[in-house]
């Protein structure tokens, strides 16, 4: 279809000398108008920009009136255990602190040394409120650490690896946990890094308490003397039977390997000592001569005491000479 | 919906007169706010012939418009008008595609853009594509025939075009201003708009817009437009023959033609004399009064057998049930609406500007102004916010025209 022209398309410039002295007149000041209309934005951008930088970088250089009230309440919102008194605790802010004087950046950082928690954000609510919103931790496992010339100590392991001393929790729960032997623990600077190959550990102990309570209760250590060297994972039981599952092979399918034999076995004069689970279908069993007990090792009547697995006390390593000490 | 408040200027470039009227446009309702006039110089037969001139004259009209509104204007209606303004109707049909034969949206696309295309003189320009009601298996379809069902679509789109100079300098003058033209309103249209109403146009009407260089004619059926046609012949043309037939200089004919001039003769005493100033001042002189109504009856015939004429078979009394209405500031001389029922055969009458009006932007001389404004709105207000209801906004205009 052939397209047709319309008095659109004719150009609307003209050229400054076709136009009159009015005309001229008026594309002058349009073109002042759009020059101080850019002049008074960049500048109230510029003044914003200015005014940002300095509250990012030196919040103590606002002026009285913004910083003249003073903090009166913490606000704590947590999607864990720590309460208000472990805040106020970890801020340490002066009674007559005012909320605009408040260096956020350390108070963060004060926050984030605890290694219960893994995400904290500072809030100035105005006028007076500090809010701070964590984010917590849950242990999975823990460990009974000592460093030189000092009480051992229990730590609590989370999934991620990330060892802290775990405050608010519910001491039953605590009591529940699997401890964790075969693992060194280095510090760096006030922190202990993480411990690796949490993560495989963690999803055994989750598929464990998931799918088979029962046999998870009686877990009393987890090794990981073998996981880096042999991808080997050791549970020691309350019952004195050594378990060996591989990281390689789903845990579920070990885990009910293992529940399968345990059943079988009812024979309580040949109880199950070694059950290893890491060699795929095959699985090694060695029985023993005395029935296993749950729960707390106690004598059995009449019959040989069970072995109690030994934990040894993870010393810290001296990895990084300049940066980590010894507890 | 939120609408920020525009000041559009609506200008009418004449061959006596320029008259430019602001309009505050808040996009429900305008309010007339401004108006200014000069007498215009360097157009001829609504062509600009001396830009200079012509962008002085239009300025001064712009800024005593804005004066008196106290407003900037923020761009302009211009309406349009010289010979060079020509039209031509072209129409196309389509076979509806749909199995079910429902017209869609896309079928009165094509067949509208199968009615537009068509190839243009070289330097031609199209101002005003005019939609001529759709016929849907012969039934005449006054608006969408979306849904409808038919076999065959058809469309006729009535095209005004004009020459790519004479649009650019007209638009040059406006921009010489530094103000932007948004619209081009043919001033066929813009008046023809102001003096017929719906009901005349449904039942067809010829307006006329006489003006000093230039006659413009509108011819409505069913509702629309159907013919547009310019003639450069205006009121100058009868001042012209005054001044030849009695040996008078241009405004002495003018002063003649404006007292006793008439479209139809009425004097029957050849011996009546009247005076060309009648201040008993050196030079005043006596002219008989029935050959000043000879010459200006005999002019204003044949300017309306011109326009009968270029309507060819267009025109027919029994299908123009609103007669014809005259405007225009030439319109206004004595009888001319006698001489038009004469010559079209049909009632005629003097077009008056609806109610709503001020009475100082009532004189025939504003019509096209008022229309130039009044139209470009509603088009653009049409094409900007698809599905508002056109009546619904022409009783804002109207309400709000009441209170200027």
């Amino acid at each position: 279809m052939p397209e047709t022209r319309t008095w659109r398309d004719i150009p609307q410039q003209v050229r400054p000398r076709a136009m009159s002295r009015e005309g001229r007149r008026r594309v002058t000041l349009a073109a002042i108008r759009g020059a101080v209309g850019a002049a008074v934005l960049g500048a109230a951008a510029w003044g914003a920009w200015e005014i940002s930088a300095v509250l990012r970088e030196n919040p103590s250089s606002l002026p009285d009136s913004a910083k003249s009230d003073r903090v009166k309440s913490l606000v704590l919102v947590t999607d864990g255990v720590l309460d208000k008194n472990w805040l106020a605790r970890t801020l340490a802010i002066p009674s007559n602190a005012t909320l605009m004087g408040l260096d956020m950046i350390k108070l963060r950082s004060r926050v984030l040394a605890d290694a219960q928690v893994s995400s904290a954000t500072i809030v100035r609510n105005f006028p007076d409120t500090l809010t701070v919103r964590i984010s917590e931790r849950s242990p999975v496992a823990r460990l009974m650490a000592q460093s030189s010339g000092e009480q051992p100590r229990m730590l609590l392991v989370s999934r991620d690896g990330v060892v802290f001393e775990g405050a608010g929790f519910d001491p039953a729960m605590v009591a529940s946990l699997p401890w964790l032997d075969g693992v060194k623990l280095v510090r760096r600077g006030a922190a202990i890094t993480p411990i690796d190959g949490m993560a495989a550990v963690a999803g055994l102990l989750a598929s464990a308490k998931l799918e088979a309570e029962g046999l998870y209760r009686t877990w009393q250590v987890v090794s990981l003397a073998r996981l880096a060297s042999d991808g080997e994972i050791e549970v020691h039981t309350r019952g004195g039977m050594r378990v060996v599952f591989g990281t390689n092979e789903d845990y579920l399918r070990q885990i009910a390997r293992l529940d399968l034999l345990i059943d079988d076995s009812s024979d309580p004069t040949r109880p199950l000592r070694e059950v290893n689970l890491a060699l795929g279908s095959q699985v090694p069993v060695a029985y023993g001569t005395a029935a296993p007990t749950l729960g707390d090792p106690a004598p059995a009547p009449g019959g040989a005491a069970p072995v109690r697995p030994s934990i040894s006390l993870p010393a810290f390593s001296d990895l990084h000479a300049d940066a980590n000490r010894e507890l | 919906m939120s609408f920020k408040t525009t000041f559009i200027g609506a200008v009418e470039i004449g061959t006596s007169k320029i008259v430019a009227l602001v309009g505050e446009y808040t996009g429900r309702e305008i309010v007339i706010i401004g108006c200014g006039e000069c007498a215009s110089r360097g157009v001829i037969k609504g062509a600009v012939v001396d830009y200079r001139a012509a962008t002085e004259c239009t300025q001064s009209a712009l800024e005593l418009a804005e004066r008196d509104a106290n407003e900037k204007i923020d761009h302009v209606y211009l309406s349009q008008t010289g010979a060079h303004l020509e039209g031509f109707y072209n129409e196309a049909s389509l076979n509806v595609k749909a199995a079910d034969n429902m017209i869609e949206k896309d079928d009165i696309r094509t067949v509208c853009e199968l009615a537009k295309a068509k190839d243009l003189p070289l330097g031609r320009m199209v101002v005003h594509h005019i939609r001529r009601p759709f016929r849907v298996d012969g039934r005449l379809v006054p608006t969408s025939p979306e849904n409808l069902v038919g076999q065959k679509l058809e469309v006729g789109y009535w095209t005004v075009h004009g020459q790519e100079q004479r649009l650019a300098d007209n638009i040059h003058v406006i921009r010489g201003f530094n103000l932007e033209v948004s619209e081009l309103v043919l001033s066929s249209l813009a008046s023809g708009h102001m003096v017929t109403s719906l009901e005349e146009r449904q039942n067809g009407v010829l307006a006329i817009d006489i003006g000093a260089g230039t006659t413009d004619y509108v011819l409505y059926r069913n509702g629309v437009p159907h013919t547009t046609g310019v003639v450069a012949v205006g009121g100058g043309h009868l001042t012209n023959d005054v001044s030849i037939g009695l040996r008078l200089t241009w405004e002495q004919a003018e002063k003649l033609k404006l007292r006793f001039g008439r479209a139809v003769v009425q004097a029957r005493d050849k011996a009546e004399k009247v005076w060309l100033d009648g201040n008993f001042s050196i030079g005043d002189r006596q002219f008989p009064r029935q050959a000043i109504e000879q010459i200006t009856a005999a002019r204003a015939w044949e300017l309306l057998e011109v326009v009968k004429r270029r309507l060819g078979h267009a025109f027919a009394p029994e299908t123009c049930a609103g007669g014809v209405v005259l405007t225009g500031g030439a319109a206004k001389l004595p009888a001319l609406a006698m001489c038009a029922a004469k010559v079209f055969g049909t009632a005629a009458r003097l077009g008056e500007a609806p109610s709503w009006v001020n009475e100082n932007l009532r004189d025939p001389g504003y019509h096209t102004a008022l229309g130039t404004l009044y139209y470009g709105v509603s088009v653009q207000g049409d094409r900007g916010a698809a599905g508002r209801g056109r009546g619904g906004f022409l009783q804002s205009v109207t309400r709000l025209f009441a209170s200027t």
